[in-house]
């Protein structure tokens, strides 16, 4: 063999190696499945579990929507898929919403969601093709979460309790 | 037949070692949890690296590591930039071997760290040839390992016996838990651990002090500068062995020279 050749392997290697040690160091996986969604996402393969999503999909239309996110967590264990993200953001909103006051604390976990699609959707456009929901876009869905969960005088009017779910 | 060995060498020093190296970065610092059974990744801490720099230092002082040697003009780019990274995977190497046997908190943790650093600055005046630096480098570890991964985890093991749990809860009572050795990491991490120091004592072992004129890199007379630098990084026992070899195969040629020298 070339001594050259394995030379330069070798350099090629050691950085590659290297790379991969201080990838694990700053992700920190807690397990081998987030090791290998982690890499996947690296190298570009990750994707989404349809056949979860469409599971996650029929339980967020019975109104499941804690047992809807769970589902669509594990169709997406990176976070990385926009529409996913969506999906559990609105779960988080339906769950929230009450006529009288809202949940905080979900609608927080809910801005959380949205504002991570957003960033993951090009241009952070991101609009929903789904006829059943009647927020379609990721910035009015967002609106709605930080107008939740804002204190204003709006939230002493009585006729607040005629307002419908979206 | 040289060519094979030749190649294996090169193998070894620009592939193997590195690896080696690296792995023992990546397992130095990998704990796991003994509830959930996640795992932990522990970046080296400061003390890890400045032990890490005293160690690298004592391999030169030692002999383990003669950087003229490793680095010289006469070597091609990539050959000083591969041991350029060998070397550096050394260094992470140690500070994630030292993290790996250094306890994660308290008392006990500083106490390994102090005599880490006592003994290592001890060694850096002390005579060294590689073998004697590599046996005593095994030794510190073995140590270290024994009293974290076995004496300390047995002492806190919620599953041994009254007595070993009276003693522990002793020990962190009269310190006010200050000892901090009451980790909650499960057993596998003393096997990790294990394998980490094996792997990084197989690295060292591998290690050439002057790694051989590549082929490509061969300058006349190098190979024989190259014996007379590994010659002085033997023993005294060595050295004078290694004469009495000489003599007695090459007795009747020296003569020679030396008659044909003096009739010149």
């Amino acid at each position: 063999m070339q001594p050259n050749l394995i030379k330069s392997a070798g350099v090629a290697w050691t950085i590659l190696y290297a790379v991969f040690v201080v990838w694990i160091y700053a992700t920190a996986p807690r397990t081998f499945t987030e090791a290998t969604t982690g890499a996947s996402v690296v190298a570009g393969t990750y994707a989404i579990d349809e056949a979860r999503f469409r599971a996650a999909r029929e339980l967020f239309g019975r109104e499941q929507y804690a047992a809807a996110r769970d589902e669509w967590s594990r169709a997406d264990p990176a976070a990385r898929d926009a529409r996913t993200q969506f999906y559990i953001a609105y779960a988080f909103y339906r769950e929230g919403w009450g006529r009288v006051y809202n949940d905080d604390a979900l609608f927080k976990q809910g801005l959380e969601a949205i504002e991570r699609a957003i960033r993951l959707s090009p241009e952070g456009a991101l609009a929903v093709d789904d006829p059943e929901l009647k927020i379609r876009s990721a910035a009015e869905l967002k609106a709605e979460l930080q107008q939740g969960t804002e204190s204003s005088l709006g939230d002493f009017d009585p006729l607040k309790i005629v307002r419908e779910r979206k | 037949m040289k060519n094979h060995r030749d190649s294996n060498r090169l193998l070894v020093r620009h592939l193997l070692l590195p690896t080696i190296f690296l792995t023992v970065a990546l397992t130095g610092g990998l704990r796991v949890a003994a509830e959930s059974g996640a795992f932990l990744f522990i970046a080296p801490p400061l003390v890890a690296l400045v032990l890490s720099v005293l160690v690298m230092l004592l391999f030169a002082r030692g002999g383990l590591v003669n950087l003229r040697a490793w680095f010289a003009g006469d070597h091609s780019p990539v050959t000083n930039v591969s041991h350029a990274l060998t070397l550096l995977a050394l260094f992470f190497a140690s500070a994630q071997a030292f993290n790996s046997v250094l306890p994660e908190r308290g008392l006990f943790r500083w106490m390994f760290a102090f005599f880490f650093l006592w003994t290592l600055w001890n060694n850096q005046f002390a005579a060294f040839e590689p073998r004697r630096l590599l046996r005593s480098l095994a030794a510190l570890f073995g140590t270290a390992f024994v009293l974290k991964h076995m004496l300390l985890a047995s002492l806190y093991a919620p599953e041994g016996g009254w007595l070993k749990q009276l003693a522990g809860a002793l020990l962190e009572g009269f310190t006010q838990g200050t000892l901090g050795a009451a980790e909650s990491f499960a057993p596998s991490t003393g096997y990790i651990s294990f394998f980490t120091l094996a792997l990084y004592v197989l690295g060292l072992v591998l290690v050439p002090p002057a790694p051989e004129i590549d082929d490509n890199d061969a300058a006349p007379g190098r190979e024989a500068g190259s014996l007379v630098t590994r010659y002085g990084q033997l023993s005294p026992e060595e050295r004078a062995l290694l004469r009495t070899e000489i003599l007695r195969t090459e007795r009747g040629r020296l003569e020679d020279e030396i008659h044909a020298t003096r009739t010149d």
